[in-house]
């Protein structure tokens, strides 16, 4: 029993809210970062004298913020203040727990998730990153003064860790600008496209922006209705503003003048860039018994020729030489 | 059902309605084809304001429709396609292609009207 | 669950029938007139390709309900010969292409889900649906 499944591609594709992370992707992060087992040993094994240096650490880490305007204005409020510094003794001594799986990943992913939504600048949230490990350095060095190495090792384990939650971090800011872009794109595209009719039986159709397969049908619904309400026998389709197109653009362009030719409306279209033709051509696309001029002007005086216009000037220029 | 046919001078005006099964595509068919040899018609207007959908099976007859009626000698222009159905028609890939076509009943007759204005302007020289 | 409506499809004269029934179920539902088009267009097309190459199967007809959103979902089966090549059937060029001429790439862009399930000898069951917008 052989069977397929096919399902819009555009039908309201989902954007989730935080960002996500596979196990896969988990696993090529920490190898590419040489994060390994031994390193979950080593981290662990420091786990009671990060417990020791905590509240100091994170006090010193305060009181570094506290000094600058920029990020004093994010701790303004005393019991928001304190909240966040629970919180960030909770992370702190989570980096000596152990257990980096998929769980951690997605308490950081949440965490670099509220800096952002609360506006934090990404180099703020580095210069934390940096302040706590130098803080740390210096404690282990204390720590172990009589095996430097031993020191060492904890501060190289800890900063692979902490450089695997530092690129998580910045992936949820990218993850957040770039859902602002998806919406900001999608609300251009509710942005209806006007029709606009020119003379008895002439209706314009701007196209801007980007042409999606969603918008591309409301334009053709769009224009049929208009052809309907117009009476229109002509259009003239401009896609002056149109970047590029794509096998699929002009698969809908080429719907949206046979769908006008059915109600009895001849399509023009205006505004064809070299680019563009060159991509007609190269498509294969057969443009045969549609007619394209290259800018709007032409366009509407072919429309105009077509529905038997002529248009004359009534009087000489201001300004034109003697050869009016 | 049977689609009324109306006698229009030299025109036949068929004025389809909304639902049609294949026999009466059928129907019309041999009634437009029979219509045009008897009262020697020169245009046939097909109106299919009412049509509700426009699928494989009609919009081959239509297109049969016009081709035998060109082979009569006269000519057929198809009117009144809904912009939804033109939609759905494009969406299918039922183009229509080689019959004419106009906005509605008013273009078709201005369309035999100008027809038959060049033609006497032609017939005058 | 809803209740379905079976339309036995054995000549073109049930084709007409099929959409019509349609139609009337929709009509509670917040469809368009435009939507109500594409939906009786699709109908018709998978119901004449029951009519044509298998001659006799069934559609049926019933509303949805998913994620606060309303809509209707259309199953056209036969045991026909079924399709040996569905790859092909579905291959969706431009409009003036139709694969098998089955209509299936195009009534697919007329619905919101479609799914084929076919083998030769066996038949082929069409299951399409389009929510409210």
């Amino acid at each position: 029993m052989t069977g397929q499944t096919h399902s819009n591609p555009d039908a309201a594709p989902a954007f989730s809210e935080t960002m996500e992370i596979t196990e896969q992707e988990l696993a090529k992060r920490k190898e590419f970062l040489e994060f390994r087992d031994e390193d979950v040993k080593v981290l662990t094994g420091v786990n009671d004298i990060a417990r020791r240096y905590a509240d100091e650490v994170i006090a010193e880490f305060y009181q570094h913020l506290l000094t600058f305007d920029e990020t004093r204005a994010f701790f303004s409020d005393e019991t928001l203040l304190r909240r966040v510094q629970n919180m960030q003794k909770e992370y702190f001594l989570r980096l000596t727990q152990g257990s980096y799986d998929l769980a951690y990943t997605q308490n950081r992913l949440k965490i670099g998730a509220i800096h952002e939504r609360i506006g934090l600048p990404v180099k703020s949230y580095l210069g934390m990153y940096n302040f706590y490990l130098r803080a740390v350095a210096s404690r282990l060095i204390k720590a172990f003064a009589k095996e430097p190495e031993r020191a060492w090792s904890v501060f190289q384990s800890l900063m692979k860790l902490t450089f695997l939650d530092i690129g998580l971090a910045i992936d949820t800011y990218i993850h957040s600008r770039e859902r602002t872009i998806r919406e900001q794109q999608e609300a251009i595209q509710e942005l209806p496209t006007p029709v606009l009719p020119f003379r008895e039986g002439m209706l314009i159709l701007p196209i801007i922006g980007l042409i999606d397969t969603k918008r591309a049908r409301q334009l053709t619904e769009q224009l049929l209705g208009s052809i309907r309400a117009n009476r229109a026998k002509v259009v003239v389709m401009d896609i002056t503003g149109v970047q590029s197109v794509d096998s699929r653009v002009a698969n809908h362009v080429v719907q949206t003048v046979e769908a006008a030719r059915l109600m009895g409306a001849s399509v023009i279209i205006a505004g064809v860039s070299p680019e563009i033709a060159q991509t007609m051509v190269t498509l294969g696309i057969d443009l045969g018994r549609i007619t394209t001029v290259g800018d709007l002007q032409s366009g509407i005086e072919r429309a105009e020729r077509m529905l038997g216009y002529t248009v004359t000037r009534s009087a000489p220029r201001h300004g034109a030489g003697a050869a009016e | 059902m049977r689609t009324p046919i109306l006698k229009q001078g030299k025109l036949l005006i068929a004025s389809v309605q909304d639902s049609m099964t294949d026999a009466d595509l059928i129907q019309l068919r041999d009634d437009l084809v029979s219509g045009v040899r008897r009262h020697r018609s020169v245009g046939v207007i097909v109106d299919v304001t009412l049509l509700d959908v426009m699928d494989s099976f009609a919009a081959r007859m239509l297109r049969s429709i016009a081709q035998m009626i060109k082979l009569l000698g006269a000519e057929a222009i198809l009117v009144g396609i809904q912009p939804e159905v033109a939609f759905s028609m494009v969406q299918l890939g039922l183009t229509l292609e080689g019959t004419m076509t106009a906005l509605d009943l008013e273009e078709g007759l201005a369309f035999f009207a100008a027809k038959e204005a060049a033609e006497a302007a032609g017939d005058d020289r | 669950m809803t209740a379905e409506i079976v339309v036995p499809i054995r000549s073109d004269a049930d084709i007409l029938l099929a959409r019509q029934r349609a139609r009337a179920l929709a009509q509670p539902l917040k469809f368009s007139t435009s939507e109500l088009t594409l939906i009786a267009t699709a109908i018709s097309e998978m119901a004449r390709n029951i009519v044509t190459y298998a001659g006799k199967g069934e559609v049926l007809l019933r509303l949805e309900r998913r994620a606060a959103r309303s809509g209707i979902t259309i199953v056209a089966r036969d045991s026909g010969p079924g399709i040996a090549d569905i790859a092909r059937a579905m291959e969706d060029g431009f409009s003036t292409s139709r694969g098998l001429g089955l209509g299936l790439p195009g009534s697919k862009r007329l619905m919101d889900e479609f799914d084929i399930v076919s083998a030769v000898g066996r038949g082929t069951t069409i299951t399409m649906t389009k929510w409210e917008r």
